[in-house]
C-alpha cells in the first residue's frame, strides 16, 4: 500500500495519479481518500488493516494548527493523527505531498524510473 | 548533543523522541511539562507514562522556570513538550516566557544528550485572538532559537522522521 499524506489542497491525488499513470476512474477503484474524515470512534488498528486492502490511501494532515478548545474536535484530530501513524507503519511507501511536490518518507517513489539493464544484457 | 523534535498533534513525535533517547546508553530522564488539568490530561499523561515505564525513564515534573530544576549530570534527558511549557510560562502567574531558552541552556550544560519535543501548531492560519496569537509568536521564536542551537532537528510526520538539520540517526 502507498500512503500519501500532506496538507489540504496540496495536490496529493493529482500527484499519485500522475506517478502511477492512473485516470480518475482508476483512482476511485483502487484508492481511498480523506480517511481523516471516516468515523474514527472504533478500533483504529482494525480500520488501518482494512484500509490496507486499497493500493493507495490518502489522508489530509489535520494536526498542524492550534489545538482546538472543543474536546470532541481535539479527540477527533488526535485519532486522525494516530490513524496516519498506523497507516504509515503498514505502508510499503509513504509520500508527503506539499505544493504538488512529493517528499519520500519511506520506501521508494513510484513511477517510471531509469531503465535498469535486464539480467543477461551486457553493458 | 541536542536534538529538537517537532511535529503536529498525534504525529508520532513523542514515540520517536522516546525511542531516540532509549537508544542511548546511560540514565534516562523524562522532564514532563504538562500540568494534569482534568480527565483528558490525566488520561493522556497515563498513556504516555505507560509507554515510557518499560523504557527505564525516571520522570520529573517541571511546569515553570527550568533554570532552577536540579537534575543529575550526564543523563540522557527528554523534555516534553515546549508547547505546554510555553503556555505555562505565558499564562501562569508565576510564569515568565523569557526563562524558556535559558532554561534549556541550563539543561544542555548538565545533560549528555538532550532531546526536546516541540509542537507544530502554526499551520492553521492566523485568525486567532490576541493571547493565542501571542502564544504562537512566542513558541515560534523559542523553536527558532532552539533549532539554531540544536545539533539535529527532526520533523516527525505520521511517525516518520524528516530531517531538517544535522545528521540522520
Amino acid at each position: 500500500m502507498i500512503f500519501v499524506t500532506g496538507p489540504l489542497f496540496a495536490g496529493k491525488e493529482e500527484y499519485i495519479c500522475g506517478a502511477l499513470g492512473w485516470s480518475p476512474e482508476e483512482f476511485r477503484k483502487q484508492a481511498v481518500r480523506d480517511v481523516q474524515e471516516l468515523p474514527l470512534t472504533g478500533d483504529l488498528e482494525e480500520l488501518a488493516d482494512s484500509l490496507c486492502r486499497c493500493a493507495v490511501v490518502v489522508a489530509t494532515e489535520v494536526g498542524g494548527g492550534v489545538v482546538p478548545v472543543d474536546p470532541e474536535e481535539r479527540e477527533r484530530r488526535e485519532r486522525a493523527g494516530r490513524l496516519s501513524c498506523l497507516l504509515a507503519r503498514r505502508a510499503e511507501t509513504v509520500i508527503r505531498v506539499q505544493c504538488g511536490l512529493p517528499q519520500l518518507l519511506k520506501g521508494k517513489l513510484p513511477g517510471p524510473g531509469p531503465e535498469l539493464p535486464q539480467e543477461g544484457e551486457g553493458l | 548533543m541536542f536534538t529538537l523534535v517537532i511535529g503536529g498533534s498525534a504525529s508520532g513525535k513523542s514515540e520517536f523522541a522516546e525511542q531516540l533517547t532509549q537508544s542511548l546508553d546511560g540514565p534516562r530522564l523524562y522532564i514532563a511539562t504538562m500540568e494534569p488539568f482534568g480527565e483528558e490530561a490525566q488520561a493522556r499523561i497515563a498513556r504516555h507514562r505507560t509507554a515510557r515505564r518499560e523504557r527505564g525513564f525516571e520522570t520529573i515534573e517541571n511546569y515553570v522556570n527550568l533554570s532552577s530544576l536540579e537534575i543529575p549530570e550526564g543523563a540522557n534527558a527528554l523534555l516534553e513538550d515546549l508547547g505546554n511549557l510555553a503556555a505555562n510560562e505565558l499564562f501562569r502567574p508565576d510564569g515568565d516566557i523569557r526563562t524558556v531558552v535559558p532554561g534549556i541552556e541550563h539543561l544542555l550544560a548538565l545533560c549528555r544528550h538532550l532531546t526536546v519535543v516541540t509542537n507544530e501548531v502554526f499551520s492553521g492560519g492566523k485568525d486567532y485572538e490576541g493571547e493565542t496569537l501571542r502564544y504562537l509568536r512566542e513558541l515560534a521564536q523559542i523553536n527558532r532559537a532552539l533549532a539554531a542551537k540544536a545539533d539535529r532537528v527532526v520533523e516527525v510526520v505520521c511517525g516518520l522522521p524528516n530531517l531538517l538539520k544535522g545528521e540522520a540517526l
